[in-house]
């Protein structure tokens, strides 16, 4: 991800973000939409300023 | 005009900002704000003839980081203090007539980066102690722009709705030892009635403990405070399991779904938040295809909610509407063909 900012007329910013395109597909996110009266899966055991947070 | 004028009956502020009577307001499409500007046509907001996702300082803002001198003097019953903070326009895509749970899963994942950099940037200032970013979709909620966009807030203090779930996942910590979203994730995925839709990240389900009908909360699997400590992966998995509870929201009522959608992470203050566990809230305002849930009297004067429904039931109906997310550049490698947003093609 890339980020340009300019300065609009009235002095305030606007960001511009622009992607690189993927050259392959991205890492499959397993996707689950659980059928009806399913029950869900067990639960497991359970540059503009300094980064303060 | 701007400020904070503090409400002693409830120990909060409330901005006021009479400069937002002028803002524009439900513009012909033509005239969209939010739309690319094109050569010779309506300048827009956004100078430029084409963008991909674009942020920039509300016109219009309620916050800014250099506001006038509140306008009444500031008493002991009565404090006012400038109203500091920043206000952000969030335009997810140039296509006007989109919204999230059109648009492919791609642009979904790209939005959640441009989240997580706004976050940090926004909570690095020193005058923000907590950044809000949230997206209020449709007429019902009072949208004034159709373009699809969300709004980020810097406030200068914790806002009372947040103040109010830390305060019960620190004391909830004390008295447990884990993490009160935690324990409610256990809950929700070991019951299952109430599961929408889940990733390998993220868990979707209406809670026990819902406002509205069709309230969905999003919540990680693994206890984390804030977008910035999400992988990579965790950022894709969080855009395809928003996608499928948007795109679910539309099939219901066969009509564009509205909603707020609000995303509740640590404060940006400097303080230790480790109990808190970040997670996405929509609150859509529909009870039916044509009732609206209203906040009246023992909402907004009492505070008690009153929810005409069970959850078990809604998220058993809104479970029949999710698909699979799919990325859409897996499906054009399988297909060798584009693909776009539909019914049965890639969501």
């Amino acid at each position: 991800m890339e980020r340009t900012q300019i300065t609009l007329a009235d002095g305030r910013y606007l960001i511009f973000y622009t992607f690189a395109e993927p050259a392959a597909p991205p890492p499959p996110a397993h996707v689950e939409a659980p059928a009806e009266h399913e029950a869900a899966r067990p639960a497991p055991e359970a540059e503009e300023e300094e980064r303060r947070v | 005009m701007s400020e904070l004028r503090w409400h002693p009956l409830l120990g909060e502020w409330v901005a006021t900002a009479t400069h937002r009577q002028e803002r524009t307001f439900l513009p012909p499409p033509d005239h969209c704000p939010l739309c690319p500007t094109l050569p010779g046509g309506f300048p827009t907001e956004i100078p430029a003839p084409a963008y991909d996702i674009v942020v920039f300082e509300n016109r219009f803002p309620s916050l800014r980081p250099d506001p006038p001198a509140p306008s009444v003097a500031d008493t002991d019953l009565y404090p006012v203090r400038p109203a500091r903070g920043q206000c952000e326009v969030v335009v997810y895509t140039p296509n006007h007539n989109s919204t999230l749970a059109a648009e492919p899963v791609e642009q979904l994942d790209k939005l959640v980066q441009v989240w997580t950099e706004r976050f940090a940037a926004l909570g690095a200032r020193d005058y923000i102690d907590y950044v809000f970013i949230f997206e209020n979709k449709g007429e019902a909620i009072g949208v004034t722009l159709h373009h699809p966009h969300g709004q980020i807030y810097g406030y200068p203090f914790i806002p009372p709705r947040v103040e109010r779930e830390l305060e019960q996942s620190r004391a909830h910590f004390a008295r447990t030892g884990g993490c009160l979203l935690c324990h409610v994730l256990a809950e929700e995925r070991r019951d299952g009635r109430r599961v929408v839709a889940e990733t390998d990240a993220f868990v979707a389900y209406i809670p026990f403990f819902a406002r509205y009908p069709y309230e969905v909360h999003v919540t990680p699997t693994r206890h984390l405070q804030a977008l910035t400590d999400l992988t990579r992966a965790e950022q894709r998995d969080l855009a395809a399991c928003l996608k499928m509870v948007v795109a679910a929201y539309d099939r219901l009522f066969n009509l564009s779904f509205p909603y707020m959608m609000v995303l509740h992470q640590r404060p940006t203050d400097g303080g230790a938040y480790d109990y808190y566990h970040f997670h996405v809230e929509f609150y859509p305002p529909l009870r039916t295809a044509t009732k609206l849930k209203y906040l009246a009297g023992s909402e907004t004067g009492a505070g008690l909610y009153i929810n005409d429904t069970l959850a078990e039931e809604k998220a058993a109906e809104l479970r029949r509407h999710v698909r699979p997310g799919v990325w859409q550049s897996e499906t054009a490698a399988s297909a060798g063909a584009p693909a776009r947003d539909g019914e049965g093609q890639a969501t």
